[in-house]
């Protein structure tokens, strides 16, 4: 720390309440005052590192949207980004008890069905999110020796997507996989680092695309799940929609999005419907007469 | 393994996109899933504009008008602006309040449209500015709304205006709520509202 | 902690009006919740059952009717009784309303006898 007076955001009760409705319409995220503590130390850090003076400053910068690196580091002072194998599982279980019966129930039932079950995950970052999927389908699902599943994973990110094809990963990546499932389907590489079985890493296939480009979305089809977890939260009003349109498109109808725990359409967007599992909200693409 | 396959091609090998001309004639289609694709894929393109704000005026289908909106309101520009502004007198709850909603992330041209509907005659086109001014990222949606609390006639224009103000409202602001309160004095809302905020 | 009061949803865009009405209903015997526009308050809906909808008309994402029929379709499907109020008063709202699946519509602002009194008539019969 330097010169002195170095802001110490010193939150007034009244502040603090006004920023907590603006990240709460901003980004969905609601804070208790319970995490008042916790709040008040990251908005601290963002107004240090922004350099502003004050948080009256910093916030009216925030509000006017004409810097969207504030925001962008507000959300990852403020949300934890940590990407690991079987991450919000209760999802997977969710999938795996709810949606796919559902899905295939639309499609004519495990006997009808034309064509395979089409899962995303958007964005995919280092790959532990669509490898998660497959592991828990080759391992809970009992249809999947009859039923042909197609795994995509996209982000925007090459570097990632690289990483996500090497697809190996340290300890700390892998801490919630089953000590028989890394045995099975892991190789360890030494120094801490265990790579995915070659069979799965081929089966995933992975894309570069944005996911606010809707002439790079539309070859995206007929999805019947896709998980969008902790990234329309960083969008701008505009971008967030046409990402939602964009999702929206490249599902089929009836098919089912996946948003991150803490995140809701609601404050998005109204063109999906809102499902409620016994594992918490969904979202779905409407059936419709014509959609 | 082998279960979990990839035998389909990758996207990126379908088909080419359509042309801007094909897109702007899908916008009249019959299905409604063929105009909102058109409406999103005409995104950036201008000479679409006024194509798109007839589709918003004709639309009776709320997920084609949102894609509409979604990609009109990225051109942010003078047509579009008062073009949409219109739509905030619409008996249409769905049509005008996804009108306010485009146009607050329009800061580049809505400025220009607030003076005529901040002297609107009908008192919910102004209770709907005050909803725009709530959110549009401008430096002068504050001094709107301070107007609007201080010199519109409309008990209800005023206490949208207040509720837009409040997230911004600084201690210059006390007076005119005060005032707001001497102005309606019969109205409870304002006077909790306005207690509220000053508390 | 179990808490026997009626439950309702205040829906509206305005925070300064889920405050009035969340005060008003709380000193008339409700508990109350809060949604911000009407996608919130389906979302809410279909994880709690409420006894009793305060419903705007205008609000972003999605309006006050839209959320009133969705409500009653299947995708929630509540019979709980909906007010709506509004700054609209124009010829037609109340048919919008009522359409809608609205069980009655009134015009801001609501004093606040005549918000409670609403209130518990639209939920006699709920335990309190």
């Amino acid at each position: 720390m330097t010169s002195a007076a170095t802001t110490g955001a010193g939150l007034s009760q009244a502040d603090f309440e006004k920023f907590r409705d603006y990240f709460y319409k901003r980004t969905g995220i609601q804070f208790t005052s319970a995490k008042r503590y916790f709040v008040d130390k990251r908005i601290d850090a963002c107004i240090r590192n922004s350099q502003f003076d004050t948080f009256t400053s910093w916030f009216a910068a925030l509000r006017l949207n004409d810097r969207s690196d504030l925001l962008q580091e507000l959300i990852n002072q403020l949300t934890v980004n940590e990407t690991y194998f079987l991450r919000e599982d209760y999802q997977f279980d969710s999938m795996l008890r709810t949606v796919l019966p559902d899905v295939l129930a639309l499609r004519g039932g495990p006997n009808r069905i034309v064509g395979p079950l089409k899962i995303l995950s958007l964005p995919c970052s280092t790959g532990e999110e669509p490898y998660s999927i497959a592991l828990r389908l080759l391992e809970e699902w009992d249809l999947i020796d009859r039923i042909d599943v197609e795994i995509h994973g996209a982000d925007i990110d090459s570097d990632v997507l690289s990483r996500a094809r090497h697809a190996s990963y340290g300890e700390r990546s892998l801490q919630r996989v089953p000590a028989k499932w890394r045995e099975k389907y892991f190789t360890p590489l030494g120094a801490g680092r265990f790579q995915l079985d070659e069979g799965i890493r081929g089966a995933v296939t992975l894309h570069q695309v944005n996911i606010c480009d809707t002439l790079a979305m539309r070859p995206f089809r007929e999805f019947d799940v896709i998980f969008c977890r902790n990234v329309l939260i960083y969008f701008d009003e505009l971008s967030s929609r046409r990402a939602a349109e964009n999702l929206y498109g490249a599902m089929r109808p009836g098919g089912y999005l996946f948003l991150g725990h803490s995140e809701s359409m609601s404050r998005i967007s109204p063109i999906f419907t809102p499902t409620r599992l016994p594992e918490g909200i969904v979202y779905q693409r409407p059936i419709g007469a014509n959609r | 393994m082998g279960l979990v396959r990839r035998n389909a091609p990758p996207p990126e090998e379908t088909a080419a996109p359509p042309t801007t001309g094909t897109l702007m004639r899908q916008l009249d289609d019959a299905d409604p899933d063929c105009r909102r694709e058109a409406a999103l894929g005409l995104g950036g393109v201008a000479e679409a504009v006024p194509a798109l704000l007839r589709r918003v005026a004709a639309e009776t289908d709320p997920l084609v008008r949102d894609a509409v909106l979604t990609t009109l309101a990225a051109h942010d520009t003078a047509a579009v602006a008062t073009g949409l502004g219109g739509h905030l007198a619409s008996d249409d709850a769905g049509l005008r309040t996804a009108a306010a909603e485009a146009l607050a992330t329009m800061p580049v041209s809505v400025p220009a449209i607030i003076p005529g509907l901040l002297a609107d005659p009908d008192h919910d086109v102004r209770v709907m500015t005050a909803m725009v001014l709530a959110d549009l990222p401008h430096p002068g949606s504050q001094t709107w709304l301070a107007q609007m609390i201080a010199e519109d006639d409309h008990p209800n224009v005023v206490t949208a205006a207040i509720d837009a103000l409040l997230p911004s409202l600084e201690l210059e602001h006390h007076d005119l709520l005060r005032a707001a309160v001497q102005r309606f004095p019969d109205d409870p809302f304002l006077r909790f509202t306005v207690e509220a905020a000053l508390r | 902690m179990t808490d026997n009061r009626p439950k309702v949803l205040v829906v509206d865009d305005a925070a300064t009006v889920r405050l009035y009405h969340r005060t008003l209903l709380d000193e008339a015997g409700f508990e109350v919740a809060e949604a911000a526009n009407g996608l919130e308050a389906v979302e809410a809906a279909l994880s709690t059952a409420f006894d009793l909808f305060v419903v705007d008309v205008n609000m972003p994402k999605m309006n006050g009717y839209t959320c009133v029929e969705t409500l009653r379709s299947e995708t929630v499907g509540t019979p709980a009784p909906v007010l709506m109020i509004s700054t609209e008063d124009r010829p037609g709202d109340a048919d919008r309303a009522y359409a809608a699946g609205a069980n009655l519509y009134l015009v801001k602002p609501v004093n606040a006898e005549r918000l409670a009194r609403v209130a518990r008539m639209l939920t006699a019969g709920v335990a309190a």
